[in-house]
């Protein structure tokens, strides 16, 4: 093993991720210490956290000495439960981004055709899949714990703990590397045989790996009734001792709190041949079917039949009808746009588990009014808000066709938001569906909340669509990144505040059936009907739509302009 | 078939930072030209290419287009342009005819004349059978067949084609050859890049050579040679001189040490 070659493929891999545009690439020099940035980040915060947790200790050693015991417990079974939570949420989020990785880098990757050897090359994709997140909440624990461990001498048990988080972490994304080339070669083979039906096999295939891996994660981490989910994670690792991703949780635990020793010492040791195995399998299964050529989806073997469409009826010209069926085969058929409709399923399926899981039996009619809303709207806002986000940065390096071709702004602005807004209100549709048959709300709640959940579409549509028009990011590789981090966070933000202003002619009614609940004899006076209250919402709604629309107009004209890549 | 100017560029700048890609550039092409803009890489031919198409915006000069300002009224221009960059990225989700297809719309081409023009350079390009696959599995040669069709498919007044043969197959490019050649004889003008000194020879009327952003010489062969000095020269021997990289033997020789 070349440990230079493994350094330096994972240092080329993060590096991709790091490049994103408007940066300036003639005469690049990166800056090494904003580079690193969430890592710094990481290590403020878990020393903060370690700082406050010691504060904690000394406040209950101050008040009661006789806690201090049961504190240390507790922290030994907070230590115990972090591995199995690391490697929970490591497999998801490096599973996730495996799958969101293009193609095009899969197949032109270097170390197909340099002298690098499978086992280099395959301990620098399991590395580099590591950093980002899983390594930033590594550095996250081990900070904390090595700040906060001294004062309750557990200093043995947080090192360990803090190693047994990172051999969790490089065990997730070791186990993600396998699922990757087995996905590479069997998802392969099934394309190459189902022809047309293809298209709709890693549609409906991509959903349901989304969807199980959400509802596992959601499940440990909210699921079954689990307010404290440390003492979930705590039993689901004893109970599942058979599982060899919670033996390192289960070595921590027999070591430090149960006080067998040669158990823990067991549970480690068939930990780390566990990992091994891992990595020789990962490495057998590169070697064998590593080498990706994207398969060949025959779409249509037909006589080719130009269709006329109904979108030139319903106004639009043919470029704009053009550029919307386009989008619309690019979120049914690339893998990493179509998470996006997983989001809506996740949110309506995650309180449903929350509420049934903790009391068995349908909510109470007070949280019925509040859930309805929910399901009406948040779904909605969400797959605009991300529509809106991506629309113009899922072009990637082939946004050169947009800027070649002769589609002026208003064109490319109208087509875009109407795909917004017609999958947003698909959503909606969909949702509010659900949402009337689960809660089974009064009409009046129905007519509202569906109204409401059009305003949200059509104001956070075009608010979205002008951030994501202005920190369009083209970037492809690693994974394509649609826009810029910083304005995703900015627009969530935005949107937050103009949602709140959409919904602010109803907060004396949320107010009042809060308050009433809890305490009767307190009555908030409601000046306005729920109607009057939607036609001033719809007013709002309108006023931001129109100035974000012209917003939208302005940066696509400046995108136009600039034709940046 | 020439006629009246259809490219004119008036002192244009573009500057990369500290980089002067294209310097104090000068040019008219006329209409029912082909012309091809050579020179070693970094040269600025495909900067000029990308501010022809209003892809890149000049720092200085003005660009005219078929008589209109590219800056000013780019989406008309872009209507009677066709336009392959060098090494295209295709809508890979698509199949090479929903490519086609998406193009078709976009220049508004009507239905029947659509689907017969598709039909016809499938077919010259070889691509039946595989025009219902997605582009992601074609070879860089197919990819580049459909960024040809596409920049053909609307009957462009000015091709602007930067690298047009780079992974073709010699039938293929012969057919791009000749194609130009009758486009031309309509009056499409042409303009490309290259570095297949062979194909500039054979088939453009005027050359252009830059080299670090300015342009060297401009002629056609027959005044290209004057210029060099090289009165029985072919053009790679004449691009070497003028371009001073000709001295490659006592690189080669460095390099066997």
């Amino acid at each position: 093993m070349n440990w230079k070659n493994v350094l330096s493929l994972m240092q080329v891999d993060r590096k991709s991720g790091r490049l994103i545009r408007g940066q300036k690439v003639t005469r690049y020099h990166e800056n090494r210490f904003l580079a690193y940035w969430p890592y710094w980040v990481a290590l403020a915060i878990g020393v903060a956290v370690g700082l406050l947790a010691r504060l904690a200790y000394n406040s209950f050693a101050a008040t009661d000495p006789s806690s201090v015991g049961s504190f240390r417990d507790g922290a030994l079974s907070v230590f115990a439960s972090l591995p199995t939570l690391v490697v929970i949420y490591s497999f998801i989020f490096t599973l996730l981004q495996q799958v969101q990785r293009s193609g095009v880098r899969a197949a032109s990757q270097v170390p197909y055709w340099l002298p690098v050897t499978w086992q280099e090359h395959t301990l620098a994709s399991i590395l580099a899949s590591l950093f980002g997140l899983p390594l930033a909440s590594v550095v996250l624990i081990a900070a904390a714990l090595v700040v906060f461990s001294p004062f309750i001498g557990l200093v043995v048990p947080a090192v360990a703990a803090s190693l047994a988080v990172f051999a969790a972490a490089f065990m997730a994304s070791a186990t993600t590397e396998v699922f990757r080339i087995l996905q590479v070669r069997f998802i392969g083979a099934v394309y190459k045989s189902t022809g047309r039906a293809a298209v709709w096999v890693r549609f409906v295939g991509s959903l349901l790996l989304f969807l199980v891996f959400y509802i596992i994660y959601f499940y440990v981490i909210y699921g079954a009734g689990a307010v404290n989910f440390i003492q979930t994670v705590a039993s689901v690792q004893s109970a599942a001792w058979f599982v060899p991703f919670v033996w390192l949780g289960l070595a921590l635990l027999y070591s430090f709190t149960s006080g067998e020793l040669l158990v823990g010492l067991v549970f480690m040791v068939v930990s780390i041949l566990f990992i091994v195995g891992l990595f020789l399998l990962a490495t057998s299964l590169n070697r064998r079917f590593g080498l990706y050529e994207p398969p060949a989806i025959t779409v249509s073997r037909g006589v080719y039949a130009p269709k006329t469409g109904m979108l030139g009826r319903l106004g639009f010209s043919s470029t704009e009808a053009a550029l919307i069926r386009k989008d619309l085969k690019a979120f049914t058929r690339r893998r990493e746009l179509m998470t996006i409709f997983i989001f809506p399923i996740i949110i309506i399926l995650v309180p449903l588990i929350q509420t049934l899981g903790t009391t068995g039996q349908a909510p109470p009619i007070e949280a019925s009014a509040y859930l309805t809303a929910f399901t009406f709207l948040f779904p909605a806002a969400i797959m605009a808000i991300m529509l809106g986000n991506f629309m113009i940065g899922e072009e990637g390096q082939a946004v050169w066709r947009i800027y070649a071709s002769p589609i002026s702004a208003r064109s490319l602005v109208k087509s875009k938001y109407f795909f917004i807004v017609l999958f947003s209100l698909i959503i909606l549709a969909i949702t509010g569906a659900v949402g009337t048959i689960i809660y089974q709300p009064s009409l009046r709640s129905i007519i509202i909340s569906s109204l409401e959940g059009v305003f949200i579409v059509f104001a956070l549509g075009a608010l979205s669509l002008s951030n994501g028009i202005g920190g369009a990011d083209f970037t492809e590789t690693p994974r394509p990144r649609m826009i810029r981090q910083s304005t995703s966070l900015i627009n969530l933000i935005a949107c937050l505040v103009a949602g709140v202003a959409i919904l602010a002619p109803f907060i004396p009614y949320m107010l009042s059936s809060t308050l009433s609940t809890f305490m009767p004899s307190l009555s908030i006076p409601v000046f306005l009907d729920p109607y009057t209250a939607t036609a001033i919402s719809a007013v709002i709604a309108i006023v931001l739509t129109v100035i974000f629309y012209r917003v939208s107009l302005n940066s696509a004209r400046e995108l136009l302009r600039k034709a940046e890549i | 078939m020439l006629g009246a100017v259809a490219v004119e560029l008036k002192g244009v700048v573009k500057r990369y930072h500290e980089i002067l890609a294209v310097n104090q550039l000068d040019l008219t092409i006329n209409t029912g030209e082909i012309f091809g803009l050579l020179g070693p890489n970094g040269s600025g031919k495909s900067t000029t290419l990308k501010m022809l198409m209003g892809l890149v915006t000049p720092d200085s000069g003005s660009i005219t287009v078929l008589g209109k300002d590219v800056q000013k009224d780019p989406v008309a221009v872009k209507k009677l342009v066709g336009y392959v960059p060098e090494s295209p990225r295709l809508y890979e989700f698509l199949t090479g005819i929903e490519y086609l297809d998406f193009i078709g719309d976009i220049y508004g081409m009507q239905t029947e004349e659509k689907k017969s023009r598709i039909t016809e350079y499938l077919k010259a390009f070889q691509l039946e059978g595989r025009e219902g696959d997605m582009i992601t599995s074609y070879s860089d040669g197919m990819k580049q067949k459909i960024a040809l069709i596409s920049a053909f498919l609307h009957r462009p007044k000015l091709l602007i084609l930067d690298e047009p043969l780079s992974a073709l197959d010699p039938r293929s490019a012969r057919i791009v050859k000749d194609f130009l050649q009758e486009l031309k004889a309509q009056g499409v003008t042409a303009i490309m890049s290259t570095h297949v000194l062979e194909i500039a020879q054979a088939i453009c009327d005027r050359i252009g050579i830059m080299y670090q952003g300015k342009l060297l010489a401009l002629g056609n062969m027959k005044e290209l040679r004057q210029m060099s000095k090289l009165p029985d020269s072919g053009l790679e021997d004449i691009f070497l001189k003028l371009t001073g990289t000709g001295d490659t033997r006592a690189i080669v020789e460095e390099l066997l040490k």
